[in-house]
């Protein structure tokens, strides 16, 4: 028999949902399904996956019932970086906790995306410390994909490079997928997707394995209006999940949104 | 699991390519053609073909991940993963190209040890496939890697087997062991060629490993405290 009912209740009461709402919303999911006449795992996605979606949705118009803040996940002290003769950052300071999101700005060539790099732990920092939580998830400017192989393909290779089964990664991906208004193609490379739905694929890959951290390098070029929306609801969705983001962006209009502003100031 | 997923999914990108496939695979039998009067020398010949074709494929998938990999190790990957599973994929095309050839060329030619040819082509294959990895490693792009390539196979076609120079090149294996499978030289022909090879295997993957391991490290911060 399938328990994805039972699965999604008990992921509802582990994220804070009273029981007798978590039965209640449980038994109206497996009817809504139902009335489908499909099975709630291929209509939903996966259990935990809806549970934290619903909860994310149910929160999001109460200001008040956002998380309080919660452990450090990202901790940047005096960190500088070299490269050679040039000097591209000194002494930054930046520490980011669970259900904040943090913006890093600045302009052209200022050390953004290395900063997000020595976050990452992809680039080493020539001086400062640097004290993160193990489980992080990085998508980075472009690039970053295979253009030869399948959304789930991506997905199945990210998931068992996280320890996933190859189905759960799939089953994953796809739910992540369709929260950003997309269905991947079965047989359709990376290479032949636009550039903006390549973006999507990239932010998937980069949440895939549910990191507490997520350092993002300008997600959003190439996405439209709709999808452009769609992430800015999933920042806050991850925010409002308790987890940490990290977000490069020259968007200064979307700095309404974040809780830190770093401004790395002009080209270094 | 890595290991196998990235070796199948290494393996379906190849398939992919078919244009680049087709003319790889396709490579070794105009070499062959080209001397198939000569029962040595052709086989030879196919077999660096042979080389040539499995580390350049090799090379194109190592390049084409540059991208992926450090995503793949910030997820928890291992080095030995990605690159064993991709030594296992790009293997398995050089155990496809030497049932192919050896197919061919025993149809085709009477040899002294057949079982011998088949050897060399294996050989070869397995070391061209680590070979290729450490091209890529060392050289980022397909053009650079692609001319090394070109001419480490040219040079080990055109120096003398006996010489000191080609013994220091990564197919002279192929040479000894065709020496015994087709000229009939004796088992210590054979089991230097296998000494080569293992030797270039070794020092292949060792080096790419190791080339891997240096661009692939992931910074190990410690947790925050609150």
């Amino acid at each position: 028999m399938n328990d994805w009912p039972l699965r999604f209740e008990a992921e509802l009461v582990r994220l804070g949902v009273q029981p007798q709402r978590a039965r209640q919303l449980s038994v109206e999911t497996a009817a809504q399904a139902g009335e489908h006449a499909a099975d709630p795992d291929g209509f939903f996605g996966p259990a935990h996956l809806y549970a934290r979606h619903l909860v994310a949705e149910l929160r999001a118009p109460l200001p008040d019932t956002r998380c309080p803040t919660g452990r450090v996940m990202l901790r940047l002290t005096g960190v500088g970086k070299r490269f050679r003769r040039r000097t591209v950052l000194t002494g930054v300071d930046l520490t980011v906790r669970g259900g904040e999101v943090a913006a890093i700005v600045g302009a052209n060539g200022c050390g953004k995306s290395t900063l997000l790099r020595i976050c990452a732990g992809l680039t080493t920092p020539t001086s400062g410390t640097v004290h993160r939580t193990r489980r992080v998830g990085f998508v980075p400017q472009d690039g970053g994909t295979a253009g030869w192989l399948t959304a789930d393909e991506h997905f199945t290779l990210f998931g068992v490079a996280a320890g996933m089964t190859p189905r759960k990664a799939r089953s994953t991906g796809t739910h992540l997928a369709s929260l950003l208004a997309w269905r991947p193609g079965r047989t359709q490379p990376v290479q032949e997707l636009s550039g903006g739905t390549r973006q999507k694929l990239n932010l998937i890959l980069g949440e895939l394995h549910g990191p507490d951290l997520l350092l993002l390098d300008e997600p959003y070029q190439g996405f439209d209006q709709g999808a452009y929306l769609d992430f800015w609801r999933q920042v806050r969705s991850w925010r409002d999940a308790g987890r940490a983001v990290v977000v490069v962006t020259h968007l200064l209009h979307e700095l309404q949104h974040v809780d830190h502003v770093l401004d790395l100031g002009a080209a270094a | 699991m890595t290991a196998f997923v990235v070796a199948g999914l290494s393996a379906r990108e190849v398939s992919r390519r078919r244009a680049a496939l087709l003319l790889m695979i396709t490579l070794p039998l105009w070499f062959y053609l080209a001397r198939r009067d000569l029962t040595g020398q052709s086989t030879r010949m196919l077999t660096l073909g042979m080389a040539w074709a499995v580390s350049t494929v090799t090379l194109f998938v190592v390049n084409a991940a540059r991208g992926v990999d450090p995503r793949l190790r910030l997820t928890g990957a291992s080095v030995p993963g990605i690159f064993g599973g991709r030594l296992l994929a790009m293997s398995g095309f050089g155990l496809l190209l030497t049932a192919i050839y050896l197919t061919l060329v025993t149809l085709d030619q009477d040899f002294l040890r057949p079982w011998a040819v088949g050897v060399m082509m294996l050989v070869t294959a397995l070391v061209a496939a680590p070979f290729g990895s450490l091209i890529g490693a060392l050289l980022p792009r397909e053009l650079e890697g692609a001319l090394a390539l070109f001419s480490v196979c040219a040079v080990q076609m055109l120096a003398d087997p006996a010489g000191t120079v080609a013994k220091f090149l990564p197919f002279w294996s192929s040479r000894e062991i065709g020496s015994y499978a087709v000229d009939g030289g004796g088992a210590d022909v054979l089991w230097r060629g296998l000494a080569h090879a293992a030797l270039v295997w070794l020092l292949c993957t060792g080096l790419t490993l190791a080339v891997f391991a240096r661009r692939l490290r992931v910074a190990r911060y410690p947790e925050p405290e609150s």
